[in-house]
């Protein structure tokens, strides 16, 4: 079905609803629907035609919102742009995609007009006050009737091109489909009907996939949505407390600032149930401090997924995130805690070796995964991880227990091979990360004439941690096996991530002459 | 027995899938035979 559903059927339910909280911005479900139905008339004035492509980059906001069901209602698709994006990446990925009409907020439009004509855009618009030429969305809004139409969309049509996030390659544009996220939706949550479900608190960009399907099914659900426009661990906590927030999505960095943050102890969380986190590894040390210190109310899930599969694939629920009963139950409990979960109803999961073969418990491959929700395709390029039958090889590793729970192992492209040896990084960072001094860490493989490559690990301590290169390497020695021992430890003040918290190797690996 | 507002229903036989959005006294039928209430199977996390 065509996706702007999502706030038309709540909004003819329960019109009078508060849905939507930005600022000191609050919308209705009617109010809601009315801006989508004025954006939809604004973009057919500026001149776009179903399935052609309108652009938006900006941070959070209702108004971004709207922008994307309006692209709904008008048969548009929608391309969510990373705002952190140098130059040559946004405009790989404003021309690849064909985009006609470009939404941007104030902060960027001087990096548009830099662009300027390298942009084959017809128009841009203002998200903010706008500029020059640039016409706020605001007064364009404002001129708009609503548009009562919704263009027939088949379930196959492309509804968002989201690009990854590229931590080794030019970014990818994921095609998803109104078939997919329908999907997603509607396996996952009920729709709107007064019920009261509670209150969500998104942080996580809406050009990233875990931020998009947070407005989709929270607004579908009838959960009121308070959108941050960008992280910050002390607004957080303060819109947390003065909303009432019931369920929130944060990812591993921004857990370990909300646990820094020094209002976190004064901040009362005690609506709070829900606190789901993914988009990169999360490190145990900084999950068990977070279940020691937020009130025992809050239910902690573990969600995995990719922009690929529009999404969770597999989730480590609360039950799992309480470490209690004898001392065999708890040591199995925190052995877990390094778990992604078990798959979703709509989602099978399975571990094959470089040959395909399906490996059995315990064995680290390659997971696959088969689902009703995976994209229809990378924008202009082979999908080269389709394989028979609806399966998708994911690229990453891990493997699987007895009881079904999956383990992530890392990408299966920062492999380390030494001497025909493979070396999971995950496996040597949990290791590094257990001493206390280590902060943080980050393993790659440099190049050695001798064994191929050999192990180096970047290590960032503790604040007053101390720790010198040999103790960090003689604390392997016994928990590690000989090969798989770091032979180069880098201390460093800080890794290179991309903005959801995943460790840039490529930049590690480029100091290394690789 | 009425339908229901926001359930989906399914019909076993031919795949089909209907969605409430107003509820009623009659009952949904697909390929000569009632459709099923099709639940949701809520996420624990917060999408």
């Amino acid at each position: 079905m065509n996706t702007v559903n999502f706030v038309t059927i709540p909004s003819s339910i329960v019109p009078e609803e508060e849905i939507l909280v930005c600022g000191n911005r609050r919308l209705t479900y009617a109010q809601l629907a009315q801006t989508v139905a004025r954006m939809c008339t604004v973009y057919k004035q500026l001149g776009l035609k179903p399935r052609e492509v309108v652009a938006a980059l900006d941070t959070n906001s209702e108004l971004y919102i709207a922008s994307y069901y309006a692209a709904a209602q008008a048969g548009l698709t929608f391309l969510p742009l990373n705002y952190r994006a140098k130059e040559a990446e946004l405009e790989y990925m404003i021309n690849t995609a064909a985009a006609k009409v470009l939404l941007a907020g104030d902060r960027y439009l001087d990096l548009v007009r830099k662009l300027g004509p390298k942009l084959k855009l017809n128009r841009v618009v203002g998200f903010g006050a706008g500029q020059g030429d640039i016409a706020p969305i605001s007064k364009l809004l404002s001129d708009a009737a609503p548009d009562e139409t919704e263009a027939e969309v088949e379930d196959e049509d492309t509804s968002i091109l989201m690009y990854t996030s590229g931590t080794t390659s030019l970014p990818k544009g994921v095609m998803l489909s109104f078939r997919d996220f329908t999907a997603y939706v509607t396996a996952n949550v009920e729709m709107a009907d007064g019920t009261d479900r509670g209150v969500a608190l998104v942080c996580v960009p809406f050009y990233h996939i875990a931020g998009t399907t947070a407005y989709m099914s929270n607004i579908w659900t009838g959960r009121k949505l308070v959108v941050m426009p960008q992280f910050e661990p002390k607004a957080w906590l303060k819109l947390a407390e003065s909303e009432q927030v019931t369920h929130a999505f944060v990812v591993p960095t921004m857990m370990k600032q909300l646990l820094d943050e020094p209002s976190f102890k004064t901040t009362d969380l005690s609506k709070l149930t829900n606190l789901a986190y993914g988009g990169a590894l999360m490190p145990i040390q900084v999950i068990r401090r977070a279940i020691e210190a937020f009130p025992k109310t809050v239910g902690f899930v573990n969600a995995y997924g990719q922009t690929e599969t529009t999404s969770s694939l597999t989730v480590l629920g609360p039950e799992d995130h309480r470490i209690e009963g004898t001392e065999a139950e708890r040591e199995l409990k925190l052995k877990r805690l390094n778990s992604i979960g078990k798959p979703l109803p709509d989602v099978e999961v399975r571990v094959r070796d470089e040959e395909g073969k399906i490996l059995k418990p315990g064995e680290v491959g390659e997971i696959i995964i088969r689902t009703p929700r995976i994209m229809k395709g990378y924008a202009g390029r082979e999908d080269d991880s389709a394989l028979a039958e609806g399966w998708r090889a994911t690229g990453d590793l891990g493997w699987v227990d007895e009881e079904g729970y999956v383990f992530f192992a890392g990408r299966k492209d920062d492999m380390i091979i030494r001497g025909g040896e493979n070396i999971a990084p995950a496996e040597i960072e949990t290791v590094l990360m257990s001493h206390p001094a280590v902060d943080e860490c980050a393993v790659i493989g440099v190049p050695s004439v001798e064994w191929g490559q050999t192990v180096k690990a970047f290590v960032v301590l503790r604040t007053g941690g101390k720790l010198t290169a040999d103790e960090l390497s003689e604390f392997c020695r016994s928990r590690l096996a000989s090969f798989k021992r770091p032979e180069h430890i880098e201390f460093i003040a800080v890794l290179p991530r991309n903005p959801l918290g995943k460790i840039l190797r490529k930049e590690l690996r480029g100091q290394n002459g690789e | 027995m009425s339908n229901t507002l926001g359930k989906r229903y399914q019909c076993e036989k031919c795949g089909t899938e209907v969605l409430c959005n107003k509820a009623g006294t009659g009952e949904l039928q697909c390929c000569d035979a009632n459709m099923k209430i099709k639940e949701a199977k809520p996420l624990p996390s917060s999408d």
